[in-house]
């Protein structure tokens, strides 16, 4: 069974192509959970309405389930707590543009 | 393996379809530019000259409606959650279109006033009508309405009009019925195109993709709102009491109108720039901002024709007509089209790769340091060439138009490294 450290690691290859950083690093990932059926996904998007929504679902879907292919894959999206700029890493800020 | 189903490959038309429209575009722009270099001297006088009139339709229907449907068939099904009502039409509207642009560039440049540019102009019409019809069955089936829509469907209006403006004076110029002067018609004809069809598809798909790129949300959208209802109120006002006499006051008070719902517009821009969360400004972006600000200097430009006396000051009308073409609009469409079209074409190729192997990012798609130069070389030709138009620098105009011209190419040399990823 994969750990949560193995899955947020795929996790890091799901990289938003408009702003180049991974998604763990931004901050959406908020929660990862293993049991015998399925690894639970918990995560959010910069902001409601991104027409990248299902995109990032389906890639987040995909890379889960190339690590495990006999499990389920659930996302579970959710509005709160808010994403902030304050959940990216340093790095993450960086690259953005905020200083520190 | 799990496919990746998303929102633009479930609503999106095959990007075979989007592609010919935007490389259409791209190869007028690099003609327009070309062709303004080519006949430099004659550019200097007065804008209604054949040569100006064939030069101006290659860059509102080759360069700048072209890529509008192009990117108006790509995004309206995604902005709006549905499928586009028909992408057969949509590729019969092309062959119907690209004909009709290049018979009336062809009749403006040798001044074939008859039968075949009336032609033309039914050609576009045709086209025109077609697309509408698509966008407007589209959207009949979507159920939220958002400010972008009411911007894209008064838009479309608007093309109608133009269109329609735009054949009455082909065969006005064929065989004369207008009793009003033509060239009035010919301003409401600018006008309607430049504020009414291509500024209200600029505005909506402003507050959506600005939003986007530069990760801004939860600001009001007040203002375009107000913008929406007060530009409409003077465009329809303008478009009314141009058919009466003594209408100077109500013309103030329309055009008054419309100078403050581009401020308004303006000010909604500035509102997404201040709430963005991504500070860095990448190249696409960074034309924007300049065509943002081009925008509120030719407002002041367009302010002061409609309100002062002008008639001495020469050329006037054909810097306020670059100002639009080149300033603003282009630098605009360029600045979207570096974020539009490596996402395009990169979902179209990486996207099903995405985590499992590597994929190159947006900005690998193009040579970012070529993008770079494009943009000052622009920059330098727009104010070059308002420089020289104002002071009547033969010699500058020409240095001017040449700096566009290749500022054109490395948009071309970019663009087809982007197609071919």
């Amino acid at each position: 069974m994969a750990n949560k450290e193995e899955i947020l690691e795929v996790l890091k290859g799901v990289i938003d192509p408009e702003i180049g950083i991974n998604i763990v690093d931004l901050g959406l990932v908020y929660e990862v959970e293993s049991n015998n059926e399925a690894n639970v996904i918990t995560m959010t998007l910069t902001t409601p309405g991104c027409p990248m929504h299902s995109s990032i679902s389906a890639w987040v879907e995909n890379v889960v389930g190339h690590l495990e292919p006999e499990k389920k894959v659930i996302i579970n999206l959710v509005w709160e707590p808010k994403w902030t700029p304050d959940k990216m890493t340093d790095e993450a800020r960086q690259e953005l543009g905020h200083i520190g | 393996m799990i496919q990746s189903e998303s929102i633009v490959s479930a609503y999106a038309p095959p990007f075979k379809l989007v592609a010919k429209y935007f490389i259409a575009a791209i190869v007028s722009f690099v003609l327009l530019n070309f062709l303004l270099l080519l006949n430099y001297s004659e550019i200097v006088g007065h804008h209604f000259n054949p040569k100006i009139l064939s030069i101006n339709h290659v860059a509102t229907l080759g360069w700048i409606t072209m890529i509008i449907f192009g990117a108006m068939f790509q995004l309206v099904p995604v902005v709006l959650e549905t499928k586009l009502f028909s992408e057969k039409l949509a590729e019969i509207q092309f062959w119907i279109y690209l004909p009709g642009v290049i018979g009336l560039v062809y009749c403006f440049w040798v001044f074939d006033t008859g039968i075949n540019m009336t032609f033309s102009a039914v050609l576009l019409n045709l086209a025109m009508f077609i697309f509408s019809f698509n966008i407007i069955i589209t959207m009949k089936s979507v159920k939220k309405w958002n400010v972008t829509a009411w911007y894209l469907a008064a838009a479309i209006f608007y093309l109608i009009v133009t269109a329609i403006a735009g054949l009455l004076l082909a065969i006005n110029l064929w065989t004369p019925y207008v009793k009003l002067d033509h060239l009035q018609y010919l301003n409401l004809h600018a006008h309607i195109a430049f504020i009414g069809w291509v500024s209200m598809v600029i505005m909506g798909v402003s507050f959506k993709l600005i939003p986007m790129f530069t990760l801004s949300h939860g600001f009001p959208l007040t203002n375009a709102k107000l913008a929406f209802w007060i530009l409409n109120v003077g465009l329809l006002g303008i478009s009314t009491i141009m058919h009466y006499k003594d209408t100077t006051f109500l013309y103030y008070i329309f055009t008054g109108l419309i100078v403050l719902g581009i401020i308004f517009f303006l000010l909604q821009i500035r509102i997404i720039f201040k709430n963005r969360i991504r500070k860095k400004y990448d190249i696409g972006i960074k034309f924007s901002v300049v065509a943002y600000l081009m925008l509120g200097l030719t407002t002041i430009l367009g302010t002061f024709i409609a309100f002062v006396d002008y008639q001495n000051i020469i050329n006037l009308t054909l810097i306020y007509g670059y100002m639009i073409i080149f300033g603003y609009i282009s630098m605009l469409i360029v600045g979207q089209m570096y974020k539009i079209v490596p996402f395009l074409v990169w979902y179209h190729k990486y996207s099903s790769k995405v985590g499992l192997e590597p994929v190159p990012m947006l900005k690998d798609m193009f040579n970012e340091k070529f993008a770079q130069i494009e943009f000052y070389l622009m920059i330098t030709a727009v104010f070059g060439s308002l420089y020289s138009l104002a002071f009547g620098s033969v010699i500058g105009v020409m240095i001017s138009f040449s700096i566009m011209f290749i500022s054109s190419v490395i948009f071309l040399f970019n663009m087809i490294t982007i197609f071919r990823k």
